[in-house]
């Protein structure tokens, strides 16, 4: 049952019904129709925003890492509900922010993947750090991606695109 | 593992968040920054009839410090906490365990009322506030009541709230002067949920004696507990090496954790006196 | 000419990783699909006095629900003829659990719906009536009588033994000076790729072909298997590899699932989506690993190794899975290691338990009995005084000694040298400062400790791989192979080999391994052997075209030059290469490779807590040739970390009725960048002789050691005492407190 134009701050969204939602995904108006219960990844992925990926849907591997109003969320522990409004960045976001674009060339430099699932996530978790703290130190910027799991890498050259990364956008040489 | 099925709804003040609390009965859950009950949702380990999203609510996201002591909104975000430089002195253990909750992401999100509430055996902030004898304001359709921390906590996953209450404030009083405060904890990796820690606040004399004392202990039962046999070790004593080991080998020894297959009871208490023993350390040596 | 691709860190393309873009599984979508929810066994064994499904059909969304009664009586087959006996068709395992369950996770239903939402919840209704019985959990006592038996028309718990025996063992144990003998252990733990497992099938309904999107690694077999229980043409199967979000041995084996979802497919008619979600992921997922060894080692008083013998039982879980009884066949052909054994026994039992089925993870069997073997050294090191990395030295076969075999075992070693890799790896350590620094430490009251393993790792397995080669008319190529992509970049790595046989640019090489319909045999990526097998069918494949080509132009075929959609001879005369035809090539292997490496790792143990932190961690290993050295040590690294996490952290534990308790990632602790130092590699390239590239493979290489290596270093820092005491994996915090505790 869908429930067009549902205004979820002046009724309850019940169980079988449907809100219509604009999201804002990377600068375009995105618009989903969603129960309550649909967590934001799903909601995106739904909409073919699929580089948004789940690895665990309860919030411990970090694949679903998305900026929400710049700042990094697990898109599987919040509802697309709540996301109504605000501003959301993912790894598909073209063109990319700065630091988005930086990390890209820096994961590619130094190999910081191999079979790419946690990548979107770690991208995603780094981008809103070097925004939010741009001169986060080695160790700060390590504890900080201990968020997410990478199977494949071993972590350390992860660490490695991220501080080149941040040496970019802060006017050094990567 | 998707969520069950709920109802939702956002109000726009603390009053229509009570008054909405108090109509949608006792299956209802207040959800803020999601990060313990979205996960629990996810799992089907919890089943609310209906969700109230405080998590956008004006006015509960103060921090504010005063004379009367420090008052920790319930929106208050973990990392909030972490990145205050005001909460020094007294109030580090605040900002040291809030730097330990989860990982980055989470603390951006996760608050303090939300911890609180969610009692997790194994979460930080309640052990910070047992040991700094912090109060909850709590507040329903019917009027507010305070409730000390220390009586807050009913069991894992459990607190004596009623289910159409909601935690608005945490009150931390004012100590006494020359107070000082340190939290320890101790998991497998970085970001897991501790197997043990603790939160220690200390007021001294000028002649370098301790005060008062308060050590709490979080992972060793399904609350967290005081360890007033350690508090009293020091308590007219200075810290020394040897007071210091005293207390903790008394924290340890006056504790009774049950073990689980991650972690065995010898084993958490052996944690709760090496922590025990760096919190205090730490003080030692910063006076 | 060749553009000498081989042998350099050629760049891989991962724009789409980086851009969001890639497809996995479950990015995939068809028109009008469904979505499935597995119900599950939630106790280890009972009796199915019913399902009723009523109210579970009843609910919104729901197209169907399904259990073993609505499917034919079927079993998942082994994919290996090396892995069967006579006797491993009684364990196999059914789609759907007929009239017992024996694991918690075994299949029961399937509920199909719309959503997964809803199917999720529907699937929450299935109602169980389960009549509970009691479990075996316990590998050492599983196959003794009066157990509980999990297959009961079996009639016992073993599945195989596994004898090998070479030399006297008994005449060398009687001229020992020292023997010692204990019991080691390695837990049950496993891959855990980053992405779930997950599959679409969909029957087009024109042509009636089924094809399954989410397969990988063994696609060829996977499409066997789905025709012989689907009972249809396997022409009329078409298995699909998408992007691979990991695999390490347990993806892209035949499932249960992969029967599940086709045979949906079929019989609605419709699209049917599964992805399979973290917490069943942790109980129908292989496992892998859990195996006990009773070891005895005999040696001389000057540090020669003798003879050794063992008796091992490795768990195999609730039924034999597709890779048969490789959970007892590896270990065994791994105990000897690379050492000049006079003689050895052992004898290794696959039992079943009532818990998840086990198959590979990277590094099979040779991780496990690496552990064991490099234990007892260093154990043995310390009764007769001897640096640890003195005995091994000593006992290292040496080159002049290859091909060494221990006939009549099938373990046969071609190439390498062992004691020169030793000695690499002990240089690039800075073996004796490291010990200097390390005593040093330990005088400051600091728990550090030094551990060193070598090995010897089974690669190259066969039988065979196809390759074709096809000239495009925009004057590229197109090389399909049989191997799959986990995500390891193997699709560079080959593209270089083609590129440099074929004497063209990599850009006008594409390889295509996503497809059964493109290639008509393949076996897949498993045992570090895509680049070897595939590759070198490649390299045949690559000299047919040019064969082809010479034959047309009448000269040599080192004389062809091949670009711009022509075959061009010295004198200029050419022939357009769509008159070619394709190149094909096949190459045969019908002898696996064994490799050699070692490992030295540097620990400290934070005293308080039992916590293990590896400072430094070296991994060597003898790959005969770096077709791709970046990528390579890449592999390296990557399974260096899991072997890391395997050694102190990572653990699949049960209780006593067979309940699982780490089925979340917050349970079954992978590490993080916060647990990992810098992992340093080292290539060695020794070219074996059998195969023409000389390729002996490395994707699990860094695994192999590390756990053994780990285990050797947190025994070396707890001192004599304790140490001595280190038989089990994991070393997690807690035990290793344990240990401390009795210093």
């Amino acid at each position: 049952m869908t429930y067009t134009g549902h205004r979820v701050d002046s009724a309850w969204l019940e169980p079988d019904e449907h809100a219509d939602l604009d999201l804002l995904v990377n600068g375009r108006s995105v618009r989903v129709q969603v129960p309550a219960r649909c967590t934001l990844a799903d909601a995106l992925r739904e909409r073919g925003l699929t580089g948004t990926r789940l690895g665990c849907e309860q919030g411990s591997c970090g694949a679903c890492t998305i900026l929400l109003d710049g700042l990094p969320v697990r898109s599987c522990l919040t509802l697309a509900v709540q996301a109504e409004g605000c501003e959301l960045e993912t790894a598909e976001q073209a063109p990319p922010s700065r630091e988005l674009g930086a990390l890209r060339r820096a994961f590619h430099e130094h190999r910081a993947l191999q079979c790419g699932f946690c990548t979107s996530g770690f991208l995603m978790l780094a981008a809103g750090l070097l925004r939010d703290e741009p001169d986060a130190g080695a160790a700060r910027v390590r504890e900080v991606l201990s968020a997410n799991l990478c199977r494949c890498t071993g972590g350390v050259p992860i660490l490695r695109a991220v501080l080149a990364a941040q040496r970019e956008l802060n006017g050094g040489h990567a | 593992m998707k969520p069950p099925p709920f109802a939702y709804r956002r109000p726009s003040s603390v009053q229509e968040a009570l008054t909405l609390a108090a109509q949608a009965g006792e299956d209802a859950k207040f959800i803020a920054g999601g990060q313990s009950l979205m996960p629990l949702l996810a799992l089907r380990m919890s089943r609310p009839s209906h969700l109230i999203d405080i998590n956008r609510l004006p006015g509960l996201d103060e921090l504010r410090q005063s004379g009367a002591g420090l008052r920790v909104g319930a929106l208050v975000r973990h990392a909030t906490l972490e990145r205050d430089a005001r909460l020094t002195g007294p109030w580090r253990a605040l900002r040291e365990a809030a730097a330990l909750i989860g990982h980055h992401p989470i603390r951006l999100r996760g608050t303090f009322g939300g911890s609180a509430a969610h009692a997790d055996p194994s979460a930080e902030l309640p052990v910070v506030a047992v040991a700094m004898d912090a109060t909850f304001v709590v507040r329903s359709t019917a009027g507010e009541r305070e409730i000390p921390a220390s009586d807050f906590f009913a069991g894992p996953l459990m607190t004596v709230l009623d289910p159409a209450e909601l935690l608005v404030e945490a009150r931390f009083p004012a100590p006494p002067p020359r107070t000082r405060s340190a939290f320890e904890e101790f998991g497998p990796r970085a970001g897991d949920f501790a197997f043990a820690s603790t939160a220690v606040t200390l007021s001294t004399r000028d002649d370098g004696t301790v005060q008062q004392a308060r050590i709490a202990l979080g992972g060793v039962d399904a609350v967290p507990v005081r360890a007033y046999e350690a508090e009293q070790a020091l308590e007219g004593e200075p810290l020394t090496d040897a007071t210091v080991r005293e207390a903790a080998g008394r924290a340890a020894a006056g504790c009774a954790p049950s073990g689980d297959a991650h972690a065995s009871a010898t084993y958490r208490r052996q944690l709760i006196a090496t922590l025990v023993e760096r919190a205090l350390s730490r003080l030692k040596e910063e006076r | 000419m060749t553009h000498g691709y081989i042998g350099a860190g050629v760049e891989r393309d991962d724009r789409h990783f980086l851009d969001g873009t890639a497809q996995y599984v479950a990015d995939v979508s068809r028109e009008g699909q469904l979505h499935a929810r597995i119900v599950r066994s939630p106790v280890a064994h009972a009796r199915i006095v019913a399902i009723d499904v009523a109210e579970a059909l009843a609910q919104p969304g729901v197209v169907t629900v399904i259990t073993a009664a609505d499917l034919p009586d079927v079993r998942i087959p082994i994919r290996l003829p090396m892995a069967e006996t006579p006797d491993t068709h009684k364990f196999l395992q059914p789609p759907l659990a007929r009239g017992v369950v024996r694991y918690v996770g075994e299949p029961v239903a399937v509920v199909v719906a719309a959503d997964p939402y809803l199917a999720e919840d529907a699937a929450e209704l299935v109602d169980l009536d389960l009549d509970e019985l009691d479990v075996v959990t316990d590998i050492t006592s599983a196959a003794s009588t009066g157990t509980p038996l999990v297959q009961p028309e079996a009639g016992t718990n073993l599945v195989a033994t596994v004898p090998l025996t070479f030399g006297d063992v008994d005449a060398a144990f009687a001229r020992a000076d020292i023997v010692l003998r204990d019991r080691l252990r390695v837990h049950r733990h496993t891959a855990v790729p980053m992405e779930t497992r997950g599959l679409l099938a969909e029957v087009d309904q024109g042509t009636g072909v089924l094809t399954l999107w989410g397969a990988a690694k063994v696609k060829h077999f996977t499409r066997q298997a789905l025709s012989g229980m689907l009972g249809i043409d396997p022409e009329r199967i078409r298995v699909v590899e998408n992007h691979v979000g990991g695999g390490f041995g347990v993806r892209g084996e035949p499932y249960p699932e992969d029967y599940l979802i086709a045979f949906l497919a079929l019989r609605l008619g419709r699209p049917v989506k599964w992805i399979e979600d973290r917490a069943e992921h942790f109980v129908a997922t292989n496992h892998a690993r859990e195996q006990e060894h009773d070891f005895e080692v005999a040696a001389t008083a000057d540090g020669r190794l003798l003879a050794f013998r063992d008796r091992a039982w490795c768990d195999q879980g609730a039924y034999v899975r597709s890779q048969g009884i490789l959970p007892a066949l590896l270990p065994a052909q791994h105990l000897p290691g690379p050492y000049r054994w006079e003689a050895f026994a052992l004898e290794v039992h696959g039992v079943l338990t009532h818990r998840t089925p086990v198959g590979t993870y990277r590094g099979p069997g040779m991780t496990e009995a690496t552990f064991v073997r490099e234990r007892m050294l260093n154990r043995l090191a310390h009764e007769l005084r001897l640096d640890p990395a003195e005995l091994r030295r000593r006992n290292l076969i040496e080159p002049a000694q290859l091909p060494w075999n221990f006939a009549p075992t099938p373990i046969t070693y071609e190439s390498g040298d062992f004691p020169a890799g030793l000695d690499r790896l002990l240089d690039h350590a800075g073996y004796a400062e490291l010990r200097r620094q390390r005593d040093e430490r330990r005088a400051r009251g600091e728990h550090v400790g030094i551990g060193l393993a070598a090995y010897t790792e089974i690669g190259g397995i066969g039988p065979f791989e196809e390759a074709t080669i096809v000239p495009r008319p925009d004057g590229g190529f197109v090389a399909h192979v049989g191997v799959g992509s986990l995500g390891q970049g193997v699709e560079t790595v080959l593209a270089q080999i083609a590129a440099d046989k074929l004497g063209v640019a990599m850009q006008d090489i594409t390889i295509d391994h996503h497809d059964t319909d493109q290639l008509a045999h393949g076996f897949g990526s498993f045992a570090s052997r895509a680049t070897t097998l595939a590759g070198n069918a490649l390299a045949l494949a690559a000299e047919d075209l040019r064969s082809r080509a010479a034959d047309k132009l009448g000269v040599p075929s080192a004389d062809v030059e091949l670009g711009g959609g022509r075959a061009t001879a010295p004198s200029g005369r050419s022939v357009p290469l769509s008159d070619l035809g394709e190149g094909w090539g096949r190459f045969d292997k019908p002898h696996p490779s064994f490799s050699f490496g070692a490992v030295l790792s540097l620990v400290s143990i934070d005293a308080g807590t039992g916590q293990v932190r590896v400072l430094r961690h070296l991994v060597l290993h003898d790959v005969g040739r770096a077709v791709n050295p970046v990528l390579l040590r890449r592999q390296l690294t990557g399974a260096a970390a899991q072997g890391i996490g395997a050694a102190l952290l990572e653990e699949l534990l049960y209780d006593e009725y067979g309940q699982p308790l780490s089925t979340l990632l917050s349970d079954y602790r992978i590490p993080t960048v916060e647990e990992l130092p810098d992992i340093e590699v080292i290539v060695e390239e020794r070219p074996t002789p059998a195969n023409p590239l000389g390729i002996k493979g490395g994707g699990e290489s860094g695994m192999v050691g590390t756990p053994a290596a780990i285990a050797n270093a947190v025994a070396d820092a707890l001192g004599p005492a304790s140490g001595a005491r280190v038989w089990r994996l994991p070393l997690t915090p807690g035990r290793v407190r344990e240990l401390l505790r009795s210093t």
